[in-house]
């Protein structure tokens, strides 16, 4: 329907909320986690895009991160192990009118959850994905991830661990139907909330990995990114994030990379000394699977009783 | 002076044939020269008939004939029987076409049917490759031709198709809206204590064994255990008053709509479509707020004490243009020839308040005489300023065409119907009774040609400037005056003679028998170098000096060469038509005498200039000129002082590193970001712990404030690597 004065005049009717209006309780996490830098991007993003409280979801899995719904005043699912986006789709399914963010962590999601991970990637529905990485289970303290760096000792590895880190970035880069694929760090803000805000704006599976820094369990690991600005590249392109003067300063290694380039985005999300910062690649043309599925058959009691009916026919006897 | 030049140069001055040498055209049957070659329209392949479509995926709704005949060749007249079977549907084609200008009409397949048999009685092969193409038929609709009708039919069909499919999508969105109010009320009352009743939950258990079920217990149990929230009072009413509305609308056929019948949109006059706009416009208003407010309903969002009063004004001024999107637009259907004077101000009135209404306004003639009388001409004028004088209203889809470019415009005919304001189409049919039996698809051609009736679009929903907006693009050869067409024909000694002839309005007027007086035939034995062809002297300005004669090459009925010489009258028209053609093209930006004279300013200027510009010095690149541009000063930041603390805010990572050892010195911004709220609400000791705690290292602790603080010495070896 074409926007007109009566829809401009309730729009003036809408609640505008508050930062706070979408904080729920005092975060659990340690002082230092990253966790609560995204948090604090989410919130603003919630509070910029006046997302209503009561048409949001966060659904989550179990770690760290996956308290993430219990901070927001939104609806919220906290899952079990692995399954938060399994949940996430069969809520888009049915609602599509929410808008609806999964958070999870690389144990969650690259371990116990890698097969949905991989099945979410191809039914592209529209959800916004945060890993939050920190390459480490920090929640049961301190069991190597799949993404913890190889040599990380920890419980489970106490002579260091053997394998090499798998990278969410490719792997996600490499499945059927990939739409939005971006990396932040939780250490700038400012460019942390740009990611998230396209991620959101995006129409499709949004995947977005955080690399965020674990205080308690590898306080250091991420010290020689976090501290040396070179080794942050930050992505930039006219049909994707652009810099802003303040944070083309201080970061000063900058490449432009065109988002529906997905070779470059392959070969610039393999690097591992220098942390690629921005939007790996895009693809606005990629159906839903949401989307597909629509009949456009009204639901009614009608319909649903005949097609139980039809159901139930087949097996009757 | 030349006795013939004598004689013709008065015809020209006083359209008086003072010779009997000069013959009048009366009964001469001729046609311009042009039109030699289109004496019977059948044996060509063209536009016409049409085929008036619905269902199609692109939404289009017309198809011409010979279109579909081509895809249909395109897919069977394939391998060895390819050009036979080609051959043979094309002859069935021109057979189909022959039958509709005889008056034929009905569905394609019908007359297809009664073609097809007749072809191939016969002849096995002709009927096999009908047969063939009859199985790849997979189009049906009526067929028209390029005649008086054509345009209401064609219009009104197209118009139908549009509702068709607005309805289609109101439908949906009522049925959706139904469904969803239907449910509040179901399930409160499945919420009530009538719903948790042992009757209904026996009843809603459908069959099975109902003896095992304690309904009663489990009524008692419902009852008691679930939270009582039901639908206030006024929630209820206003949901149902909603449902009501929504089912009982009569502007679209829906299938929750009751038994009355849908309102008719459709009319013949201005006066019935503004009548009828008039009193639906409170049942209108009524359903535009009953979508508005049940939108808002079946998202829970509806609040009385926001949202009554708003609805309670609702449709006061109207409604506006997205709302009336949502019903049908109004078709009226008129003859310009038939207008009374109230009807004029009627149509008047539709076009200038914005109404959604669709306007047709045919005329049959285009070269009437003016009232005045006297020979008084107005070609074109009367039927030409309602479309000219719509533009200027600037919020009117405006089409001007005749029938016989109707086809070529009909996306353009699809956007006026889409368009969400009024809209006006100024269609000429060519369907006079004074052509001398030329078709209505040549004379409409022939308007089209001698700018008489010249085809435009005026789309106010394309863009802001007349660029979007105005379009002339079905205009043949638009840049010059008058299309130039190629004439060939043999000379009194056989030879073979070709020539690029201008198409004018007096090619066009010498089509009508009324206008005859005007010409006068000149015999052969009287042709010589005075006749000059028509163009020229029309191009002339003024009257010029009197040594020759305008002559206009005609045909008789046995394609037969004549001249024709033309009076000054019709001469005086045809720059008429033409400066008003040269206005048109200005709108369409051929020849535009703003940008012309622009150009010419600018270019003159930059010759100048290039003059005066000295060679460019070879000077090789400076160092300064290499610096990145990142480093403008205007970019860098304001220093700080470092005695100051402050944060670097937009960095922070919100960690609640700083805020857990001091949360009245540190604090959280809007964007839950650090900064310094009150620097004496704690100690240089805390600062200086900040900032060796913060891991993005933005915290600067500046110099302690309080010169007795202890362990200051130290503190401030610490707070270096921060200033």
């Amino acid at each position: 329907m074409k926007s007109s004065a009566t829809d401009c005049l309730l729009k003036l009717y809408d609640e505008q909320h508050g930062l706070e209006d979408y904080q729920s309780g005092v975060p659990r996490w340690c002082t230092g986690c990253g966790d609560n830098a995204i948090l604090a991007a989410v919130q603003r993003l919630c509070r910029d895009e006046g997302l209503r409280p009561e048409k949001t979801v966060f659904v989550s899995g179990i770690g760290c991160s996956s308290r993430f719904p219990h901070y927001m005043k939104t609806y919220g699912f906290h899952g079990i192990h692995g399954r938060a986006l399994p949940v996430a789709e069969g809520i888009k399914m049915v609602r599509p009118d929410l808008t609806v963010f999964v958070n999870t962590g690389d144990g969650d999601c690259c371990s116990i959850g890698a097969a949905h991970w991989i099945h979410a990637i191809r039914y592209n529905m529209n959800l916004t994905v945060f890993l939050h990485d920190n390459q480490i289970y920090g929640l049961t303290k301190k069991q190597a991830s799949p993404t913890s760096p190889i040599g990380t000792k920890s419980n489970t590895t106490p002579r260091g661990s053997y394998l090499d880190a798998l990278n969410p970035l490719t792997i996600t880069l490499g499945v059927a139907n990939a739409s939005f694929v971006a990396q932040a760090v939780d250490w700038i803000p400012e460019s942390l909330f740009d990611i998230v805000k396209a991620a959101y704006h995006h129409q499709g599976l949004s995947f977005v990995r955080i690399l965020q820094r674990c205080p308690e369990w590898l306080p250091k690991s991420l010290d020689p990114w976090m501290q040396d600005p070179d080794r942050i590249q930050l992505l930039h392109h006219e049909n994707a994030l652009h810099l802003s003067p303040g944070l083309a300063k201080v970061y000063k290694n900058h490449l432009v990379h065109d988002p529906m380039d997905m070779n470059r985005a392959r070969e610039i999300s393999g690097h591992e000394d220098i942390i690629p910062v921005g939007i790996l690649y895009q693809n606005r043309e990629i159906p839903r699977y949401e989307e597909t599925r629509q009949t456009g058959v009204l639901r009614t009691t009608e319909t649903v009783r005949k097609g139980f009916e039809a159901e139930l026919d087949k097996y009757s006897v | 002076m030349d006795a013939d030049l004598q004689t013709h140069i008065a015809f020209y001055l006083t359209g008086k044939r003072a010779s009997s040498h000069l013959l009048a055209v009366d009964g001469l049957k001729l046609r311009p020269a042009l039109f030699s070659n289109y004496r019977d329209l059948t044996r060509l392949r063209y536009d016409f008939p049409l085929v008036l479509v619905s269902d199609r995926p692109d939404g289009g709704f017309v198809e011409s004939l010979s279109g579909l005949i081509d895809a249909i060749l395109d897919k069977i007249a394939r391998g060895d029987d390819g050009e036979r079977i080609r051959k043979h549907v094309l002859r069935l084609e021109q057979e189909i076409r022959t039958r509709v200008a005889k008056g034929d009409r009905g569905l394609l397949s019908a007359l297809w049917d009664q073609a097809a048999p007749v072809l191939g009685k016969d002849d096995k092969l002709i009927a096999d490759s009908l047969s063939r193409a009859r199985a790849n038929l997979k189009i049906d609709g009526d067929v028209v031709d390029c005649d008086a009708s054509m345009p209401y039919h064609l219009l009104s069909h197209a118009w139908a198709i549009t509702q068709t499919q607005r309805a289609r999508k109101f439908g949906k969105d009522i049925n959706r809206l139904v469904l969803k109010l239907s449910d509040i009320i179901k399930a409160d009352f499945v919420n009530s204590d009538a719903g948790k009743s042992a009757e209904n939950l026996r009843a809603s258990f459908g069959t099975g064994p109902m003896d095992s079920f304690n309904f009663e217990a489990m009524s008692r149990i419902l009852i008691k255990s679930t939270p009582k929230k039901n639908l206030s009072e006024s929630r209820r009413q206003r949901v149902q008053n909603l449902l009501s509305v929504l089912q009982n609308q009569k502007f679209f056929p829906t299938t929750t709509a009751q038994a009355e019948a849908p309102y008719s949109f459709a009319f013949d006059t201005c006066s019935d479509a503004l009548k009828a706009y008039r009193e639906r416009l409170p049942k209108a208003i009524e359903l535009a707020k009953a979508i508005a407010m049940a939108e808002l309903e079946i998202k829970g969002e509806y609040s009385e004490a926001k949202h009554d009063a708003l609805f309670e004004s609702f449709g006061e001024n109207g409604l506006d243009a997205g709302e009336l999107a949502l019903l049908p637009d109004y078709l009226v259907r008129l003859n310009y020839g038939k207008l009374t004077g109230a009807e004029q101000s009627q149509l008047n009135e539709i076009l200038a308040v914005d109404l959604p209404i669709k306007i047709l306004v045919q005329t049959d003639d285009v070269i009437e005489e003016s009232p005045l009388g006297h020979g008084h001409l107005a070609f074109a004028l009367r039927s030409r300023q309602l479309a000219s004088m719509t533009i200027g209203i600037n919020a009117v889809f405006v089409l001007q065409s005749p029938a016989s470019s109707l086809y070529q415009l009909r996306t353009q005919i699809q956007s006026g119907l889409d368009y969400s304001g009024p809209a006006l189409f100024s269609v000429f049919s060519g369907a006079a009774s004074t052509t001398g039996g030329l078709s209505p698809y040549l004379i409409g051609a022939a308007a089209l040609e001698s700018r008489v009736f010249p085809a435009f679009t005026f789309d106010p929903s394309a863009g802001r400037d007349w660029a979007s907006r105005f379009s002339l693009a079905k205009n043949p050869q638009a840049e010059l005056d008058w299309p130039r067409c190629g004439f060939a024909y043999e000379d009194a000694s056989n030879q073979a003679v070709s020539e690029q002839i201008p198409f004018t309005l007096i090619d066009f007027v010498a089509c009508d028998s009324r206008y005859s007086k005007h010409f006068a035939c000149v015999p052969r034995t009287h042709w010589n170098a005075i006749l000059t062809p028509v163009g020229e002297t029309v191009a002339q300005e003024g009257r010029g000096q009197l040594d020759s004669v305008p002559c206009l090459m005609m045909v008789d009925p046995d394609n037969r060469l004549q001249k024709v010489i033309v009076d000054e009258k019709l001469i005086r028209e045809a720059r008429r038509c033409r400066s008003m053609w040269n206005s048109l093209q200005e709108l369409g930006g051929i020849h535009n005498s703003h940008a012309e004279k622009l150009l010419a300013s600018e270019k003159k200027a930059w010759e100048d200039a290039a003059q005066h510009i000295a060679p460019p010095a070879t000077v090789a690149p400076t160092a300064a000129a290499a610096t990145p541009a990142t480093a403008t000063p205007a970019e860098q930041e304001a220093e700080r002082s470092p005695d100051e603390a402050y944060i670097e805010t937009a960095r922070c990572s919100t960690c609640n590193e700083c805020t857990q050892i001091n949360n009245k010195m540190f604090a959280y911004d809007g964007n839950k970001q650090a900064y310094i709220a009150d620097v004496s609400a704690g100690t240089y000791a805390q600062l200086v712990e900040a900032a060796e705690n913060c891991q993005v290292s933005i915290i600067h602790p500046g110099k302690p404030r309080n010169p007795n603080e202890a362990g200051l010495e130290e503190l401030l070896k610490r707070a270096e690597v921060f200033l």
